[in-house]
């Protein structure tokens, strides 16, 4: 039905008359129909609520309506339950049903389909409670998602174009400005230019005709905000646009959609239809003097017709190519007229400001930046959709409380606003508040609202060459530097991204920007450059790897590995290739692939943290191969059958390198000197090799028959173990100096760090690597009574899951930060959780109680606070929230460092850690013909770079002493083709046996007990081959 | 507004067509700047605008040749090219970039044995690159005709395609 709205009274019948109408509803139900739920088929959603409403009776107590986007565009598709406000998601055509028939007849709330919160893991079914939504300001979405987009009775029943009936009645152009300048809006487009001066300008422009124009263009990739404000509440966008060019002085307004947006370009249109049959559009508006009228024109696939010039060349109907400014759009715009522009968002927040006032808008945001800003969630993220922030809001809050953080558990990178004219936020700047000045400031730019969040496995070289390739493609060819300018730094970022790059690219890069910034004709042109030199800024090391060492560490820029598990093996193992040969049945062959980059395949097998399985592909389609586990089968099938085993060894050269310290990355570097025919020595203070191996991993993760027959094969190449033999006590470095050619240090980091609390000193309280080692090494003690373990890492889930075998009565760890911060190894947490022990979060020790023995701790609660340089929430104590613990043994197990005492301090540089200064390409410390690698030189890491290093400074030490650097890895192997095989079958990871919790609690057996041979097989075809690229 | 696309009715004659792109160019005489709109019209009836087309265009809007040509070269929803029955957009804006639409296209091109930009041989599908089509929440997305597929898995593309045959 169509009105005929002449006066202002009329608008409040028709509200009354609707809310009469809704009185005698007892439900009001909305259906998502965003362009998210679409997709997710809410049509039929729809469809099938409305048949059982029918078939239910419900017909006359039950609304329906279909509303624009609520926001959550992945779990869709949603609808809500109004008025409790309960939210159900993923709605199936079958949960219709049950909602009906459970919810609506009898009153009971289906939990389980309502929104389920992954951070707390559960479900939440109140719209007003879920984090999500409970931490936004709505007020450009204040009726997206809520009302019925296509009904204008439902838009004038929540106030509807009552702000420009009241401007019409009662306010000059001069009030409605004032108005607007007094609230502090911004331009929403990305700019940030004041909407009040704006329009200010255009009114006091003198012409007979004036445009007033809303950009719809919304191009930047990443960015879907105004879609979905143009689809959930059209007529907000006319009542902005009819407010604008009253004041402006405008009769006529353009809505300029890009035609990638079919659904706003109808729903708008319908809506401009019902304003225009109502008489709101046309002459006389409100009874007033006022007329005005509204037409749409859509785009064509420009990504430059969102340039406000380039924008009013191609709603004339021409190619979309920027002018040179000034004159500006309010001097001289479209049709040669004064025009104003603005974008969908700020239209959006006008009718709000005129309802509410300025001091309610500008009560939102920070001193500068007023009000709200919508941004577009997207990316790696857990909650993907729309959402609506006060100005001031910090980065984190927004990517880790309203977004969920990052998914899978992978860590966050960085974020990328203002699409290819922004730049990115790194973790470090977490705590930036998100307002126009803080992100300028960063280099990167309010932009128009698109916030990719991006992961670990993201390039960021890449990321630039994507943002590159698309303003090249967009650049629209007029001006020079341009053109020619993004043509030129894409092809350079290409051949970065291939492994082609070469030194002084990035300088060049940087140049080209720069020169590119100051000279291009219009706004496309002069922000091109930003995402590559915000990248260069923030990530020039990125740069540099792939320049200097062609690797790509994120594993994108795949010219440059064979695999992406390949690539995220510090060791550089042939994954793919002994994946193959174990399920081609050639074992042996997989065994011996693997130690031609790494000498301990069924060590790695046991206790690597595996950086290859959180790359693989497989991942995508079900879940990762379980990699580890395979590279322990195939070493376990060799290490037990008795075939004599023989590594092939070059003639002796006759020279002489000695090794410090006998633990991976020692051993690793001696296997391959001595396989080139070096005579290598090694010294190890300990009674036994292996180090952290031996002594510090407890023996039901890695078995000592296990780890000595991995030794004896290194031993079996000529490599001479000293036991027992102290550099500096039993034999002076000075010493090893003046015998050997080159010496390698790779003593580890052996001592645990003080927590720096009160009480240190009782007796009971235990170092996590000295109790380890006097475990694993002189064996045989017995504990009883509560033993509490202090952090998070894998030396304290070891130390707590010893504790539990060597018998105490109760194991706790205290953790400072949540479970999902704990370092340790997933598995390790989970396996030790099911033999009893308890994990504390969030709690920190304050001080350690008791007279000679340790009898009690005290501890304090710990609250999250702003994000670490590391990307992390830090904690701090909540005080007053001391309590105490009480306990028979404390082990603090927080983190070690390395001490050197047998080297003269004065003569080596080292870090402020205490680590050893080593150049990075050749890990030579400032000491002639010494090299230092592993956590000597890193600090704390994992097993696997410690055999990484080990084997590069063999690499680097037969640089050294003459040779050619490639490392003797005997025959080559040859790696079975991929099979013509056509379907994947989805498939999870094949089982493996593991020792029951009961028993393992009693005993030092290992826990997992391996593949059998069917199972390895099936698991290693699971393989998807990204080494076989065609 | 009418719609972009139009009925993809086959049985319609190219003389029909034709006629029908005519009274689209009369409805909008005497409208300012509406040359982009007739486009739009017109490749929504006759699939995609060859030259002889926009001759025929030039010839009923009054318009320069050289001026409707330099428009459909410009703006990249124009084609020259006749398109496959269905078109299967692959965004890449930064989201679906993000999440891996590269690794869809790859795929697809295996699977279709096209480049991006090209018609099956059996005029099925035509594969193109879009700049974001606004599902970012739903990345990585493609789009077949109007209809848009989330989260699609490369490893499934196989699956989906066998649905239009």
């Amino acid at each position: 039905m169509d009105y005929n709205i002449t006066e202002i009274g009329k608008l409040k019948e028709i509200k009354d008359n609707y809310l009469d109408k809704m009185n005698n509803y007892k439900y009001k139900i909305l259906v998502c129909s965003g362009a998210g739920c679409i997709s997710s088929n809410c049509h039929e959603v729809k469809n099938v609520l409305l048949e059982a409403l029918e078939k239910n009776n419900l017909k006359e107590k039950v609304y329906t309506i279909e509303t624009g986007c609520i926001g959550t565009c992945d779990i869709g598709p949603v609808i809500v339950i109004n008025p409790e406000g309960v939210f159900y998601t993923n709605v199936s055509s079958e949960d219709v049903y049950k909602i009906v028939e459970e919810h609506l007849v009898k009153g009971n709330i289906i939990k389980e389909k309502t929104y389920f919160d992954i951070k707390s893991r559960k479900n939440i079914p109140y719209l007003k409670d879920i984090p999500y939504f409970a931490q936004q300001v709505k007020i450009a979405l204040k009726n997206c998602g809520n009302i019925d987009y296509s009904s204008l009775e439902e838009y004038i029943s929540v106030d509807g174009y009552l702000a420009i009936a009241n401007v019409l009645n009662n306010d000059s152009q001069e009030d409605v400005i004032n108005k607007i300048k007094n609230s502090g809006l911004r331009g929403r487009g990305g700019a940030g230019f004041p909407v009040g001066i704006k329009w200010e300008a255009g009114m006091k422009a003198k012409s007979d005709q004036k445009y007033i124009v809303c950009n719809a263009d919304e191009g930047d990739p990443g960015a879907f905000m105004d879609r979905s404000i143009l689809e959930g509440d059209p007529h907000n966008i006319i009542e902005g646009m009819m407010i604008g060019g009253y004041s402006i002085g405008a009769s006529k307004g353009y809505v300029y959609i890009r035609a990638e947006y079919p659904l706003a370009v109808e729903r708008l249109g319908l809506a401009i239809d019902k304003a225009r049959n109502s008489g709101i559009l046309g002459n006389n508006i409100f009874g007033s003097s006022f007329s005005f009228d509204l037409e749409i024109r859509i785009g064509a696939g420009a990504f430059v017709c969102g340039e406000e010039t380039a924008l009013m060349a191609s709603v004339e109907g021409k190619r979309g190519e920027p002018k040179q400014k000034p004159p500006f759009p309010f001097q001289k715009g479209l049709f040669e007229k004064p025009t104003i522009i603005n974008n969908v968002e700020s239209f959006a927040n006008i009718v709000p400001i005129i309802l509410n006032g300025s001091d309610w808008f500008s009560q939102y945001g920070t001193k500068k930046s007023k009000g709200t800003k919508v941004f577009a969630l997207a990316g790696d993220i857990v909650n993907t959709g729309i959402v609506e922030i006060p100005m001031g809001v910090t980065l984190g809050e927004v990517i880790f409380n309203i977004g969920g953080g990052i998914p899978k558990g992978k860590h966050f990178k960085a974020a990328q606003t203002g699409g290819p004219s922004g730049g990115c936020i790194t973790k470090e700047y977490l705590n930036t508040p998100i307002d126009y000045d803080s992100l300028t400031k960063l280099g990167a730019i309010m932009g128009s609202g698109g916030l990719i969040s991006m992961d670990e496995d993201t390039c960021m070289v890449d990321m630039a060459r994507f943002f590159m390739e698309f303003v090249q493609e967009e650049s629209c060819g007029k001006c020079v530097p341009c053109r020619l300018g993004t043509k030129r730094m894409l092809e350079i970022l290409e051949r970065i991204t291939k492994g082609e790059g070469k030194i002084g690219d990035i300088e060049l890069l940087e140049e080209l920007g720069s020169m590119i910034k100051e000279t291009a004709v219009c706004g496309l042109g002069q922000t091109a450059p930003n995402p590559v030199l915000s990248t260069i800024k923030y990530f020039r090391e990125e740069y540099e790897e792939h320049i200097i060492n062609n690797h790509c560490d994120a594993g994108v820029c795949s010219e440059m590995f064979l695999s992406p598990c390949q690539n995220a093996c510090p060791a550089d193992v042939n994954v793919p290739g002994y994946i193959s040969l174990i399920a081609a049945g050639r074992v042996r062959d997989a065994y011996n692939l693997i130690r031609k980059d790494n000498p301990f395949p069924a060590i790695c097998g046991r206790v690597c943290t595996h950086p290859c399985e959180s790359k693989c592909r497989r991942m995508q389609l079900d879940e990762s191969l379980s990699i580890v586990n395979l590279k322990r089968y195939a070493a376990d099938y060799i290490l037990k059958s008795e075939e004599p085993y023989m590594d092939l060894v070059f003639p002796k050269k006759g020279k002489k390198v000695a090794i410090v310290g006998a633990g991976p990355s020692g051993l690793t570097c001696a296997y391959y000197l001595a396989r080139l025919g070096y005579e290598v020595d090694v010294y190890e203070e300990q009674p036994i090799a292996g180090g952290v191996l031996a002594f510090g991993i407890p023996e039901y993760r890695l078995p000592k028959d296990i780890l000595a027959k991995e030794i004896k094969l290194i031993e079996n190449v000529g490599v001479k173990i000293h036991l027992n033999i102290e550099v500096g006590k039993d034999i002076q470095f000075e010493e090893l100096k003046n015998d050997y050619n080159s010496i390698y240090i790779a003593t580890g980091t052996q001592f645990s760090r003080k927590i720096n609390i009160p009480g240190e000193d009782l007796s009971n309280v235990y170092y996590g690597l000295d109790f380890l080692k006097d475990v694993n090494i002189n064996g045989d003690f017995k504990l009883k009574g509560t033993v509490a373990v202090i952090g998070g890492g894998s030396t304290a889930m070891d130390a707590a899951r010893v504790a539990v075998r060597l018998g105490a009565d109760k194991v706790i760890v205290l953790y400072r930060r949540n479970l999902e911060d704990m370092p340790a190894d997933v598995i390790e947490i989970k396996e030790g959780i099911e033999e009893g022990i308890t994990i504390h979060t969030m709690v920190s020790p304050t001080q350690f109680i008791g007279e000679e023995k340790l009898e009690e701790i005290e501890c304090v609660d710990m609250k999250l606070s702003d994000f670490g340089s590391d990307g992390r929430r830090k904690t701090i104590p909540i005080k007053g929230s001391e309590f105490k613990i009480k306990v028979d043994m404390v082990i603090p197990a927080v983190s070690q460092y390395s001490d050197l005492p047998f080297i003269d301090k004065n003569e080596v540089e080292t870090t402020r850690w205490g680590t050893f200064v080593t150049s990075k390409d050749t890990l030579m410390t400032n000491i002639e013909g010494v090299f230092a690698g592993g956590d000597v030189a890193r600090g704390s890491d994992v097993v696997i770079t410690a055999i990484a290093d080990g084997k590069n400074a063999a690499r680097a030490i037969d640089k050294y002493l003459g040779g050619n650097g490639i490392l003797n890895t005997g025959e080559e192997i040859e790696i079975p083709k991929t099979s013509e095989e056509s379907d994947i079958l989805e498939h999870e990871r094949f089982s493996m046996k593991y020792l029951d919790p009961e028993d393992r609690k009693k005993c030092f057996g290992e826990v997992a007990l391996g593949f059998h041979k069917l199972n390895a097989i099936a698991e290693s075809m699971r393989c998807l081959r990204c080494d076989r690229r065609s | 507004m009418s719609k972009l696309k139009d009925c993809q009715c086959k049985k319609e004659s190219k003389e029909e067509k034709f006629l029908r792109i005519e009274k689209i160019i009369d409805d909008h005489k005497g409208k300012e700047g509406s040359l982009i709109q007739i486009l739009h019209l017109s490749q929504g009836i006759y699939g995609y605008l060859p030259l002889e087309l926009q001759k025929f265009i030039s010839l009923k809007a009054d318009i320069p040749l050289s001026e409707i040509s330099g428009i459909v070269t410009f703006y990249s929803f124009f084609s020259t090219e006749p398109r496959g029955e269905y078109t299967i957009s692959v965004c890449l804006g930064t989201a679906c970039y993000v999440r891996g639409g590269k690794k869809i296209i790859d795929k697809l091109t295996e699977l279709l044995e096209i480049n991006v930009g090209s018609t099956t041989s059996d005029g099925k599908f035509t594969l193109e690159v879009v700049r974001c089509i606004g599902a970012c929440g739903l990345a990585p997305a493609i789009k077949i005709n109007d209809e848009v597929l989330k989260q699609v898995n490369p490893d499934k593309l196989k699956k989906i395609l066998e649905k239009y045959y």
